[in-house]
Parts: C-alpha cells; structure tokens; sequence
C-alpha cells in the first residue's frame, strides 16, 4: 500500500518536472529561441566538465542543509519558516569565531565555527517553537518575522562595530586563514564543506528514519492527538525538530562563510532557506529525495549561466520554472482528486444512461 | 540635529511610505476575514509593479499601467485562490509559490523585455497624477498632508472606508466573515462560501497590484528587482497588529509607514536604521505574544471555574 502511493508520487512528481520544463521550453520560444539547444546548453553546463560538475555540487551544499531542515521540522508538523534568519545569525556566528580566535588550529577553529553557527542558528529557532508550544502562536508568521529582524541585525554589525576597515563593503574582515575550507577543484567554490554536508545527511537520515526519536517526530506531524494518547512528548519532540532545523541552517550559513567568501557579507543569501524549503517541500520531506532534488536544482542553477551564455535566454527562467514544479506539486492530491472524480462522474452517468435504456 | 529628523517631511514620507501597506492589507485582511493567511502578498504587489511599468510604457498612459496591474492581480488572485480553494493545497506553500514565482518572472521579463538587469527606468514611463487641492495650499501642516500625493493616496484612504463598510455594514461582509469563521452556517443559509473566498482572493490580487502601482509609478517611475522589499510581510503584520479590522489595520500601516520613513530620514543624519526597520516585525511577535497569553489566562479562568463548580 504504501510502496503503491510512492510510486504514485513519483509519478506525479516526474510528470511535474516535465511538464514544468515543457512550459520553460514554451516561454523560450515565445522568446524566440530555441528551447532543444536551450536545454543542451543547459544540461551541458551542469555536468560538462569538471568545474562545471564541481559548480553544480557547490550550489547544492545550501541547498541540501536548508532541505534538510525543513524536512525535520515540517515532518514534526511545525514549520519553520525562519531559515533565512538562521542562516545569516548562523553564518555571522561563524566569522565572528572566525575574526576572533585568529591563533585557533584548524582542527579546533572549524569545529568551533560550525558549532556555534549551529548553535546560533539553533537558538533562533528556539524562540518560535516556544511561543508556538507554550501560546500557540502561529509559528508561520513568527519566523517570517524573525527572518527580516535577524537580516537587519546582522546588516547592522556588518554595517557599524564589525565592519571591516578595507572599504565600505557591508561585510566583516576576512577569517582567519586557518578557518578557510580549502577548495576542491581549480575555480570553483566546491569546498571541503560537501564532506561535512555529506556527513550530516547521513545522520539526519538515520535520525529521522532509523531512530525511534524520528519516528515520534513523523507521528507528531501526521496526528498529534494520537501521539499525546500514545505517550508521545509532543512538546518536547516539536522543539527538538524546531531546534535541529535552527541549527541545520545556521550551519548552512557557516559553510558560505568558512568556504565560500571567507566573510560575512551583508546579503550573504540569495534565498538559500527558501529554495531549500522548496526542495523538501517537492519530495515531501523525504531525506534522501532532498539530496536527489538538490543536486537537480543545482544543476538548474548551474546550467541556466551556460544557458543565457548560449542562447541569450535570461537564467531567471530557472526559478519560474521551479516555481511552476512548486505549484504542480503543491496541486498533485487536489489535481489527483478533480481527475479521479471526473473519471468516477463520466462512469456514474455512464452507468445512468445504461439503467435509461 | 533632530529638526532634522522630525519635521513635516517626515509627516509626508510616513503617508507615502504607509500608502503600499494599507492597500495591500486592506487586501489580505479580507482573505484573512475568509480563513487564509495570504503570505504571497509580497509577490502580488511584485507583481503589480512590474505589470504597472510595462502598461505605462508600452501605451504611455498610466491608467494603463493600472488597469494591467489589475488584470494580473486578478489572474494572480484566481489562481492563488483555485489552488488553495479547490485543490485544497496548503495556503503558505502557494504563497511562498506565488512570492517566488513573481520574484522569478519579473526578472525574467525585465531582461527578455527591457533588456536591462536589476532596474528599468524611461522617460517614457508616464508616472500616475499627483492631486492638489488649491484651497489648501499655504495652510502649514494640511497642505503636506493631503497635497501633492499621487492617486493612490486617496484611494487607500477611500478604500479603508469602503471595506470597512463592506465587512461591517453589508450582507456580503456577514458572508465573507462567515465563511472563514464557519462556513457551515454560511452554506445552510443558501451562501455559497466558495465564491466568497474566491471574491477575497481576487480583491487581494487586485489591491496588492495597486501597491505595487503605487511603488513603481507614484514618486519615482522605475522598477527595480524585488523591488516590494517585504512590503507584504508588513503588511501581514499590520493585519495582525490591526486583528484584521479595517481602520486598526490603517492605524497599524500607518505606524509601520512612520517607523520606515524615520529609518530613511535617521539614515540621511547617519543613524543606524536597522532598528527603527525591526520594529514592525518585533512589534507583531509582541502584540501576537499578548493575545494569545490574554487568551490563554482567560481560558484557564473558565477551566478553574468549571472545576470550582464540579
């Protein structure tokens, strides 16, 4: 039964994909381009070279940490919305050890960073899952708050005590060198940090999927009186799910800091949180389907440069694109639903006009 | 130094600045009256101010401009309503859909279009018309007040009347409040809850393409990537604040309005104006946090008296 509606889904979620990437294919010939070499140039530019590979993998590094955060929490039923202001208290976490312990060795500086990215991280999100357990306030909207406050409070540290002296760049000064993870492949932003992240999901997968702790968090979410009858801790299983979230993108964060510009800077997140939350959202939650889409929205990502190098076609195609698979997705019962009862209609009156005759 | 801050310009900016708040929570106060938190406001008045500038442009008319808008806030508002509505998606994922999806497409037509990135700005934008009533002019604090603002302006404040009247004074109000309260009531009377909330849901698209008008063709004529800056998100929270009822969700934008247009004018002096910018976030995690714990007390009463009596 349950292998019957995953197949199901998968269905769904492939038709969704394709007939999302039918209707950019439509809008790059409304723009008169050809959507075939479109979509070559594409693919190329994901996967055609080395750099090109690295490139896709780096984008996915955000991207699978913010997934997996989400996961975590929307399976526990409580959605933490708030993953961009985790990231960036997260990764202003990390520069600050970074700017501070300068003297530290690497093998203790790094840990140290992503610990307390994760703890800043972790304890933003700390304060939502309260008021929702304690009050039940609405944690949707707390954390949507949180979001523009922890971006202007970090724009504020960045802008005045912490900016750096070298030019008015909204950013702190560079980390120490011990702090930086060291680059993988010549030219591209792929770091050290996609072994950590590789590390990460393995655990986030056995937690959530292997651990009794994962299975309470999944109860909780489909049906909260339930686990409250069955001895669940709710409260305490929505906080843990809430704070493992903070803590996910706070570190999500860290590695932008320590791999990628080896700073704080003002917009440090084009959305990361956002787009990740998209990923989890596309594969329902599921771990290693997060880490599948991720690499898939990279390589959009990736791709879609190569792409308006070779056809012209703006890369902001990608995110209408993704956007339209979200709203496929976030449609499949109900479309699923209308069709089945369409069919179940046709059959009903079918049946009638028999009876008539 | 605070003569500069505080003076009539301030007054003006705040009334400018609070214009886009209001329509677009006049908007989503009345989804949230028919049981959805519309969180895609952001990408709706987005949208709206793309829409604003390519109507403007390309019939050099601003009405067109408008009128553009409008059609695509009611497009945007059929579908955000048939998706949460009839297909019973989950309300925020499709406004986050909506918010990315205009994000996405306004800068995608900004360059498949203008060919510009980032900005887009002509001379050929005709900007929406400013209003002046002469019998003010001259007298101190009416005169920027109520002068020299675009259409919008007075609209926003007409419109506050308007809906106030509509949710409070009319049957219709009574249906559409009954719908997101208890849509059972409202089917058992003959009133299809459906149709109302779909009647939000467009109104919303509509309102929040009027603050993105406002943004794009009211004071400066351009379009700017992302350009409604969390406008949406304010305006969510002034519903909030305001508890969805029309003139204390005008009182709120307006307060928003004026802790934004001080930040600007701290900005000029050389103040940090993160702050002055968290307050209508922070302000919403607070008065949320007292209602509910209002609401909390309360019920713990009824519980202690219910078992004083047993």
């Amino acid at each position: 039964m349950k292998d019957k509606k995953n197949t199901e889904y998968l269905i769904s979620l492939f038709l969704s994909i394709f007939a999302s990437l039918i209707i950019g294919g439509f809008i790059m010939m409304a723009n008169g381009r050809n959507p075939i070499v479109g979509y070559s140039s594409l693919i190329n530019g994901a996967f055609g070279s080395k750099y090109n590979i690295a490139t896709t993998l780096a984008k996915t590094v955000p991207l699978i940490l913010t997934g997996l955060a989400t996961s975590i929490s929307f399976r526990s039923g409580i959605f933490n919305i708030g993953g961009e202001g985790q990231l960036y208290l997260g990764a202003f976490g990390a520069a600050l050890i970074g700017i501070t312990f300068v003297n530290l060795p690497a093998i203790l500086g790094i840990p140290l960073a992503i610990l307390f990215s994760a703890i800043a991280g972790g304890l933003y999100a700390l304060l939502p899952a309260i008021l929702k357990v304690k009050y039940r306030i609405d944690e949707v909207i707390v954390t949507i708050m949180l979001n523009t406050v922890a971006v202007l409070f970090t724009g504020y540290l960045v802008n005045y005590p912490f900016a750096t002296d070298v030019g008015k760049l909204g950013a702190t000064d560079i980390i120490a060198d011990s702090y930086q993870l060291s680059r993988l492949v010549r030219l591209s932003t792929l770091n050290t940090s996609i072994f950590h992240v590789i590390v990460i999901t393995i655990i986030m997968y056995y937690l959530l999927e292997r651990t009794s702790i994962g299975y309470e968090i999944k109860m909780v979410g489909q049906n909260l009186n339930f686990s409250k009858y069955g001895g669940i801790n709710v409260k305490g299983r929505m906080i843990f799910a809430m704070v493992v979230s903070g803590a996910l993108c706070g570190i999500a964060g860290a590695f932008e800091v320590l791999g990628v510009h080896y700073r704080f800077l003002q917009h440090i997140s084009p959305g990361y949180a956002w787009d990740g939350m998209l990923v989890a959202l596309i594969v329902k939650n599921n771990p290693l389907g997060v880490v599948l889409m991720s690499i898939f929205f990279g390589a959009l990502k990736t791709g879609s440069i190569s792409m308006e190098n070779a056809t012209g076609i703006p890369s902001e195609l990608i995110s209408v694109i993704q956007s339209i698979i979200i709203l496929f997705i976030a449609g499949e019962a109900g479309f699923k639903a209308k069709i089945k009862n369409y069919f179940a209609g046709k059959g009903r009156r079918k049946k009638v006009g028999e009876e008539n005759a | 130094m605070l003569k500069e801050i505080i003076n009539l310009t301030l007054l003006q900016h705040t009334i400018r600045t609070a214009t886009p708040l209001i329509l677009a929570a006049l908007g989503g106060l009345l989804t949230q009256h028919a049981g959805i938190l519309n969180i895609g406001m952001e990408g709706m008045i987005l949208l709206g101010a793309f829409f604003g500038i390519v109507g403007s442009y390309f019939f050099a008319s601003s009405l067109a401009g408008v009128l553009l808008a409008v059609a695509v806030g009611v497009l945007i508002g059929l579908l955000f309503a048939y998706f949460v509505i009839d297909l019973k998606s989950d309300e925020f994922i499709i406004g986050i859909a909506i918010n990315m999806f205009a994000g996405g497409l306004t800068v995608f037509l900004l360059r498949s279009i203008f060919g510009v990135k980032g900005a887009f700005s002509s001379p050929d934008i005709v900007p929406l018309p400013r209003f002046n009533f002469s019998f003010l002019d001259g007298i101190p604090v009416l005169d920027t007040i109520f002068n020299n603002h675009t259409v919008f302006v007075y609209v926003s404040w007409i419109l506050v009347f308007l809906v106030y009247v509509y949710l409070y004074k009319t049957p219709y109000g009574i249906w559409l409040r009954a719908s997101g309260e208890f849509p059972q009531a409202l089917e058992t009377a003959g009133v299809n809850p459906r149709k109302m909330k779909y009647i939000s849901s467009i109104f919303c698209g509509i309102f929040c393409g009027f603050a993105g008008v406002h943004l794009s063709l009211g004071y400066l004529t351009l379009f700017t990537e992302n350009m409604s800056a969390n406008r949406g998100f304010i305006a969510m929270a002034a519903i909030i604040f305001g508890r969805a009822h029309p003139v204390k969700t005008l009182i709120a934008a307006l307060m928003f309005g004026f802790f934004d247009a001080l930040g600007i004018r701290l900005q000029v002096v050389g103040i940090p104006s993160q702050f002055t910018q968290m307050i209508p976030y922070l302000g919403t995690i607070v008065i949320l946090f007292i209602v509910a714990k209002n609401h909390l007390s309360k019920r713990r009463k009824v519980i202690e008296g219910e078992s004083y009596n047993e």
